[in-house]
């Protein structure tokens, strides 16, 4: 199997966790406030599934109505996101865009805290996983990019024209019985 | 010499708690009212008003039959009428939620009859006559040990228990079976496995944190009283750890 790097592993990554999951609205209110800096290479977002319709038990299969947002408007792109948001997971282009974006969150999580690290967070080599599911020579962004359960594309978010690749991804999690 | 049971050991505000809990002695404190009709309404198993199913005649109707249990056990209001078995089962957030599910099964064993409790992780069910079911429910739902917006009431799909709470304090719930409305009241939309309402039920006011951190039945060292504060109870779960691990090799205890 060719392992390729997907990204050089010099790329800064930063991980925002918030203390209570966003919902989609709010979300979306820091993600554009994000995509507004320059140097952020690909946005990877991580949280708990909302399902569109009742996995488990006697309703199994009905829809699952709820009032949660199911799409959100990031840039001029609008994509489905079926989730409550943990994590916020960055890579850019430099470390000096750090400072920028910890100050537009201390500004942004007023009413509950967050907590910023700096190191790898997006997984940075092919598994078999994505070999199955992309071939031998996958786009580079891709991997790490998509939850392998997840039947749907990652959505390519363009917020800036000098700055064309950006993605979101919608991880799935389907371990609903606990 | 009469026994007096203790419980549990500890001696720190959780073990108290936890304590209180299960002595069937003490009342449960009532923090809210939620009628009959409503918790009907959650539980799903009946609509309101209708009768309750049986799945055997009347105890009084059945033949004698020679039995010593019978003549030992006095059955219990469902029994005696012959209900169906139905289950209720409840999620506590690991933040401070007033109870959990092992102190669930052993509260419960305590103070209820008739009753097989099902303890996992993250949940807690319990199995009983539907009859039983509805008025153990409402001591479940209606005093402290419940919170609206830390515990839940999920059938099936209940994951949420161990995660970070959404943006309004709320349990994560992937069906959003309650919901915070703007009046800072929890209103079940969805029964307990996920069946929308034809009505919404008000279960009252979220417990504030206060509270909660002095009422929890939970341990939790970033919210609430870490287990390092109670060397009693730490010492209780290493002797029973020990006993566990030399079981194969007949343990016996040194005399002190």
């Amino acid at each position: 199997m060719n392992v390729q790097a997907a990204s050089p592993a010099s790329l800064p990554q930063i991980r925002i966790c918030s203390i209570r999951m966003m919902k989609p609205e709010t979300c979306e209110t820091l993600l554009n406030k994000l995509v507004e800096i320059p140097g952020i290479r690909r946005i990877l977002l991580h949280g708990q599934n909302i399902p569109k319709v009742i996995p488990y038990g006697p309703a199994r299969g009905m829809e699952n109505s709820t009032d949660i947002k199911r799409n959100i408007t990031v840039g001029t792109t609008s994509c489905d996101i079926r989730m409550l948001v943990g994590d916020i997971i960055l890579e850019l282009e430099d470390e000096c865009i750090i400072g920028v974006i910890n100050r537009i969150c201390t500004d942004f999580f007023v009413k509950f805290g967050f907590v910023m690290q700096q190191g790898i967070f997006i997984k940075p080599t092919m598994t078999m996983f994505d070999y199955a599911k992309y071939g031998p020579k996958p786009d580079p962004e891709l991997i790490g990019m998509v939850d392998p359960r997840s039947k749907e594309r990652p959505v390519r978010i363009i917020a800036h024209e000098e700055h064309e690749h950006r993605m979101i991804c919608a991880c799935e999690n389907n371990a609903l019985e606990g | 010499m009469k026994y007096t049971p203790q419980y549990g050991p500890g001696t720190s505000i959780v073990a108290e708690n936890r304590r209180r809990q299960m002595n069937p002695n003490i009342e449960l404190q009532k923090m809210r009212k939620v009628t009959d009709e409503d918790i009907i309404l959650i539980l799903g198993h009946r609509a309101p008003g209708e009768a309750f199913k049986s799945v055997h005649p009347p105890i009084g109707e059945l033949p004698e039959v020679d039995c010593p249990m019978r003549k030992l056990v006095k059955p219990t209001e469902g029994a005696l009428h012959g209900d169906r078995v139905r289950y209720v089962q409840f999620a506590d957030s690991m933040f401070n939620a007033p109870s959990q599910p092992y102190q669930r099964t052993y509260a419960e064993m305590y103070r209820f009859r008739g009753i097989d409790p099902g303890t996992l992780s993250g949940r807690q069910i319990v199995e009983c006559r539907e009859r039983d079911l509805e008025k153990y429910c409402s001591t479940l739902i209606e005093t402290e040990m419940f919170d609206p917006a830390r515990v839940s009431l999920r059938g099936a799909t209940v994951h949420g228990h161990s995660l970070r709470l959404s943006e309004d304090g709320m349990q994560f719930d992937a069906l959003q079976r309650c919901i915070m409305g703007e009046d800072g009241r929890v209103k079940y939309v969805k029964d307990q496995i996920g069946v929308p309402l034809d009505r919404q039920v008000d279960v009252g006011k979220p417990l504030d944190d206060d509270w909660l951190r002095e009422h929890t039945t939970m341990f939790h060292s970033l919210v609430g009283t870490p287990l390092r504060e109670d060397p009693e109870y730490i010492e209780y779960l290493q002797r029973i750890h020990t006993l566990r691990t030399k079981y194969g090799f007949m343990p016996r205890e040194d005399k002190k």
